[in-house]
């Protein structure tokens, strides 16, 4: 009788067991294969950007770059024929980030949105990701020591702000957002023909360009 | 025109200092314990296996003093072991390099202290036997109860063993760091620079034995034997020729191939036909020496300043290199830098003077 308890209640545990790990599973799989939230993206027209920095002093305002760094830049060009063209730049956001692999304590990560981000309590200041950007959006931080870069200002995202360029732009060059809802950017993305930067290193840049002229594709 | 591309660059144009270049020059130790695991499996170069094994381990020891002195947040550098990026995951996709070394190298430096040990061992007993205190001690810890040439015999097949087990781990160091290079960096001229892995490996064999031949040339002054030293500049021989035509190929390649990166990596160029003519001569040199061994200083000095030469270009010249590929970036090394570049090499010499005074250089018979 003993035996015969003994043997129906390994046999409950042993189904029970079997049943949570099952119940796990899908879950555990999902945390690997997790699909983003939101994907954040920029669209950048180019034609709107007449070069006043404004992007640039806000991002450096909001972020307390360090001097002589930049989270984002504004190119410059001047054709042979005399026009002006101003590209602004930053970190691309990329959906296969260059930069994320060369990182030896995954310090620098990319979260369920599509931010690539850096863990400053992780970051031993390598440089590793700042070679493997072919970018150059990252630099050193040398008040912090750290790998420093655009973050589309993460911090103002969870506020409900929008990332500290884009509310200064003067001429709304640049619009942003999460790419997979309908939104000015999401329309604009999928109505415009735009580039990306540098497309050949298979990044998947997530800031979109319109009208790229060639010569700042380097 | 274009203006303000990558301004970043520009703020710090090396970011990788020279002391990673002075790194570069201890992954020699790696070389010289994979030819020491080699000559070992083989039976052959066993005169000279005790030295380089020493020398191996002395630079091979403090191969990340380079880099960790090129740290940020140093103080956080034990994060590479604790926290490597190894398996790749959604918030961490691909692997480091700079991690897998990392852990390569621990691996390797204990198989290569063990495989010191292992064939040792009859060596420490002999002198635990006619030591006292302290040293007695010392030797009968490092002798690992190998008291007979019997069971020496029987070590020799488990250091046979862990000299296998060495080979992958060292090789991996062979080829690094010119694989970061190429493969986790968008340096223009690395990237392109395809026959990088294969010309670095050749010339780490180049330092290796340059490095065996000097220290041996100090150490034996005058009665310096042929046995040893005629293996050791066949290698040297092979290694300095191997960079010398991968050097050449490499620019033949840009000029041919792709106009618009010779164009590019037109600042490294004068510094690469240096290289090629260092070690051309340390070639010529060697087959001299062949005959005439006192000539080994020579080759020795040609080759490591060829070596100097060519990882200067390759890693502070290249660095220069604007990821746009339209400017060369000039820096000015401030402060310390030189004393910086040394200390590590200057650790690994340290390292192998206190073995040297520990463990024999040579063996006359095996295992003694």
């Amino acid at each position: 009788m003993l035996d015969m308890m003994a043997d129906t209640s390994r046999r409950q545990f042993l189904t029970t067991v079997s049943a949570a790990l099952i119940s796990l599973t899908p879950a555990v799989m999902a945390t690997g294969s997790e699909k983003p939230t939101k994907r954040y993206a920029m669209f950048i027209d180019v034609d709107k950007c007449y070069g006043c920095m404004a992007c640039v002093i806000a991002c450096a305002a909001e972020n307390n770059v360090p001097l002589g760094s930049f989270r984002t830049w504004i190119e410059h060009l001047v054709k042979p024929d005399g026009v002006n063209i101003f590209i602004p730049k930053q970190c691309n956001h990329c959906d296969e980030p260059p930069c994320v692999p060369p990182c030896p304590t995954g310090a620098t990560y990319k979260t369920a949105d599509g931010l690539v981000l850096v863990n400053d309590e992780l970051c031993i200041g390598c440089g590793a990701c700042i070679k493997g950007c072919p970018y150059g959006a990252r630099f050193i931080n040398p008040v912090k020591g750290v790998a420093d870069k655009c973050t589309f200002c993460d911090h103002r995202l969870a506020a409900g702000l929008l990332p500290a360029c884009v509310e200064a732009c003067p001429t709304g060059a640049r619009v942003f957002g999460p790419l997979n809802e309908d939104n000015e950017l999401s329309r604009t993305v999928r109505s415009r023909p735009v580039q990306v930067l540098k497309p050949h290193t298979g990044a998947e840049p997530q800031i979109y360009y319109n009208s790229l002229p060639d010569e700042v594709n380097r | 025109m274009l203006e303000y591309y990558f301004p970043n660059e520009a703020a710090e144009p090396l970011l990788w200092h020279p002391v990673l270049f002075a790194y570069t020059l201890l992954v020699s130790g790696a070389d010289l314990l994979i030819l020491v695991a080699l000559a070992y499996l083989a039976g052959s170069l066993r005169r000279a296996i005790p030295l380089m094994t020493m020398l191996g381990i002395g630079f091979f020891t403090v191969v990340l003093a380079g880099p960790l002195a090129d740290l940020r947040s140093p103080h956080r550098a034990s994060l590479i072991f604790t926290q490597p990026h190894i398996v790749s995951t959604a918030a961490n996709p691909g692997i480091s390099l700079i991690a897998l070394q990392s852990i390569a190298w621990l691996i390797a430096l204990i198989l290569s202290i063990l495989f010191a040990l292992l064939t040792f061992s009859y060596y420490s007993h002999q002198v635990f036997q006619a030591s006292t205190g302290f040293r007695k001690t010392f030797y009968r810890v490092f002798s690992l109860g190998v008291n007979t040439s019997e069971k020496y015999r029987s070590v020799e097949k488990v250091a046979k063993i862990v000299a296998v087990l060495m080979l992958p781990f060292l090789t991996l160091w062979g080829i690094y760091p010119s694989s970061l290079l190429i493969m986790q960096t968008w340096n223009p001229a690395w990237r392109s620079w395809s026959l990088l892995p294969v010309t670095y490996f050749a010339d780490t064999f180049v330092v290796a034995t340059a490095l065996f031949m000097l220290v041996y040339f100090f150490w034996r002054s005058r009665s310096l034997e042929r046995e040893v030293v005629v293996p050791v500049l066949k290698i040297h021989a092979a290694g300095s020729l191997s960079v010398a035509a991968l050097t050449g190929l490499q620019m033949a390649v840009w000029w041919f191939w792709s106009p618009s990166t010779a164009e590019m990596v037109a600042p490294l160029i004068p510094m690469m036909y240096a290289v090629i003519a260092f070690l051309l001569l340390s070639f010529s040199l060697s087959l001299v020496s062949i005959r005439y061994p006192v000539m080994i200083l020579a080759v020795s000095l040609v080759a490591i300043t060829g070596t100097f030469t060519n990882k200067w270009n390759i890693i502070i010249n290249a660095q220069l290199i604007s990821k746009t590929g339209l400017a060369f970036l000039e820096v000015e090394l401030k402060g310390l830098w030189l004393l910086d570049t040394v200390a590590p090499i200057a650790l690994g010499v340290a390292v192998f003077i206190v073995l040297s005074t520990l463990f024999p250089l040579e063996v006359r018979e095996s295992g003694e």
